[in-house]
């Protein structure tokens, strides 16, 4: 087989299989620029990266979770409280450390939960999901309040020419590789999430997986400090939509929910469909109930391609 | 020291959901004695029975190591096809067959999907939930559902002495499940799986058709709590989509059953009966809906924790 067919066709790679979102993917843009005007000027793409750029963090940070056979449903909440603390009448020297911290605490809890206590990871973040998000709506009950302009100018405007969103989107990529692809905690992810012997290789399992989880919520946190740049306010529901999207984007992306195999390509992959095809449909016109629906049914296809060695979650 | 020891495994042995139960009567009855009336804890029953209902399918789903998150857009589903006038010249056995055809037709693709597909069930019935609910938000195109016929309205509020309809309706259902699962083969099949799916499947077990009708169960389960939901519309609560499922899912494991352990009915059902408490208790403190979130939270997590300790122990 050609190099080219070997990259396209490795189903059971370490990497997942993600050369056929990105083959739809591509389509996706190819049939958008050739049957709407707007979909290939500067101010769409730009709009595509800040829609692009938040769910880009939280994916990276779920895919993390995601390798070790876990599952961060929390990331949603950890989102909305982190708007909340910035839009507290507070200086921006404490409420950006005390959001990044809280965030760190919440992802804590939930390695806990999971390594030490062995709540299964969807029992676990579920409930630590219902206790961030109580915590969210007492910080802010309603949308609301103001942001440091900090923060806002970290979010609009431009760096060397380059604009935020992106600025935002090439850091999470470079942080993201370097964690996943380029460092030994990311072979150790792999090693963990791909069976059960890590553990007699030598690898530190249990302060793995609690890395990944506080991991996952910093992440989740920085989509949050960009949301509420974006915004210029904080709003308890802001991050409802996270916890499913980021699992769809990561899922997308080939990563395998059982654990051991995916990329951080992939994982762009599936956030830039989800993009594309949101961006796409708004371009087209179509109602943003049908909209939910294709969303759900991809989904679907794409997971019913991907069979697994067992059954269940 | 043994009769310590197996004192000691006994009481470990019961469901955290009857502990939490017994905790919060004890609450009530310190706050508000006068609450303590069957007629007022009958109603509150009464609110939670659609929840009761689709534990039943959730704890055969989640012993067999699945989940089913779909319950939320099956019951806007059903709700949407008895309120929205469809089928208004439908005769009323008809208009159910039909609302239990569409939870079994979704239980069925979720358990193929799942069991024969292989695919990831949390991804799965989340997809599945985030196509229905898009399907009745674009038949309904935003515009709230008309009325629910009377024959539905006037079965939810009928009462036996003080005990609502309803809640006999799902204690009787439960008992049918509990005696399903004790003598048939099938229960032996869950029960087997929610041990250990691995030697099951060497024993002969089949796994994957187990699954699958656990889903299809699951599935009608949550048709029938759509039922019981929308005869419900305008009397109390209205408790349905995600908060439904994740409370479902809460009660599961507060009643003992988690990922991997035998299918248990009655433990869920008092799981359930403290949501019914919990609520009544908080309403009564004043805890507001951050305060309730937290302590739902909470709760999950403790009971959660109390599990992988114990099965740590052993």
């Amino acid at each position: 087989m050609s190099k080219v067919g070997q990259i396209f066709f490795r189903a059971n790679s370490r990497h997942g299989l993600w050369t056929i979102p990105l083959l739809v993917a591509v389509c996706c843009c190819v049939g958008l620029a050739a049957s709407t005007a707007d979909f290939a000027s500067r101010q769409n793409v730009l709009n595509l990266f800040a829609q692009a750029a938040p769910l880009i963090l939280v994916s990276i940070g779920q895919m993390i979770v995601i390798l070790v056979k876990g599952l961060d449903l929390s990331v949603g909440s950890v989102v909305s409280l982190t708007t909340g603390i910035l839009s507290l009448n507070a200086p921006v020297y404490v409420t950006a450390p005390a959001a990044m911290l809280t965030a760190a605490v919440v992802g804590l809890l939930n390695g806990v939960a999971v390594t030490r206590f062995r709540v299964h990871p969807i029992i676990a973040t579920l409930s630590i999901m219902g206790i961030a998000q109580g915590a969210a709506m007492f910080v802010r009950p309603s949308a609301g309040g103001t942001v440091a302009s900090e923060i806002v100018a970290l979010v609009s405007g431009q760096l060397f020419g380059i604009y935020m969103p992106v600025v935002w989107t090439i850091a999470a990529v470079l942080t993201g590789w370097k964690i996943v692809h380029a460092s030994r905690f990311g072979l150790h992810l792999f090693a963990i999430g791909g069976g059960e012997t890590a553990g007699t290789f030598g690898i530190a399992e249990q302060r793995n997986v609690l890395a990944a989880y506080v991991l996952s919520s910093c992440f989740a946190a920085a989509a949050g400090i960009f949301l509420a740049g974006r915004i210029a306010s904080g709003d308890p529901n802001i991050g409802t939509q996270y916890a499913v999207d980021s699992i769809t984007a990561v899922a997308l992306g080939g990563t395998q929910l059982a654990g051991g195999i995916g990329s951080l390509h992939g994982t762009l992959i599936g956030c830039a469909l989800l993009a594309l095809i949101a961006n796409g449909m708004n371009l087209l016109n179509v109602s943003a109930f049908i909209q939910t629906i294709v969303k759900g049914a991809i989904l679907l296809l794409v997971i019913a391609l991907q069979p697994r060695k067992n059954i269940g979650l | 020291m043994t009769y310590r020891s197996s004192l000691y495994r006994a009481a470990l042995r019961i469901p955290p959901s009857c502990i939490v139960f017994v905790v919060l009567i004890i609450t009530l009855w310190v706050l508000r004695p006068n609450m303590m009336n069957p007629a007022i804890l009958g109603t509150f029953a009464r609110q939670v029975v659609p929840l009761g209902i689709v534990v039943l399918g959730q704890l055969l789903v989640i012993s067999s190591r699945s989940i089913d998150l779909s319950a939320g857009g099956v019951i806007l589903l059903v709700n949407y096809l008895i309120s929205s006038g469809l089928l208004s010249s439908w005769p009323l056995p008809s208009i159910v067959l039909l609302c239990l055809g569409v939870g079994l037709a979704v239980g069925l693709i979720n358990g193929l999907l799942v069991g024969k597909r292989r695919a990831s069930a949390v991804i799965v019935t989340l997809a599945i939930n985030i196509v229905l609910i898009g399907l009745v938000e674009y038949l309904a195109n935003g515009k709230p559902p008309g009325d629910v016929p009377a024959e539905f309205r006037s079965l939810y509020n009928l009462r036996f002495w003080t005990i609502p309809a309803p809640v006999i309706f799902w204690i009787a259902l439960a008992g049918i499940m509990s005696a399903f699962l004790g003598t048939s083969v099938f229960g032996r099949f869950v029960w087997s799986i929610g041990s250990n799916p691995a030697s099951a499947h060497f024993s002969g077990v089949p796994v994957e058709r187990t699954v699958v009708i656990a889903h299809v169960i699951s599935g009608l389960m949550s048709a029938v709590a759509a039922l019981v939901q929308t005869s419900s519309i305008a009397v109390g609560s209205v408790r349905f989509g995600p908060e439904l499922v994740m409370n479902s899912i809460a009660a599961t494991i507060l009643g003992g059953v988690v990922f991997g352990r035998p299918a248990e009915v009655w433990g869920p059902l008092v799981g359930v009966l403290c949501f019914a408490l919990l609520f009544v208790v908080m309403t009564t403190m004043g805890v507001q809906e951050p305060g309730k979130l937290i302590v739902q939270g909470l709760i999950i997590l403790l009971a959660a924790i109390f599990y992988g300790l114990r099965s740590k122990s052993n």
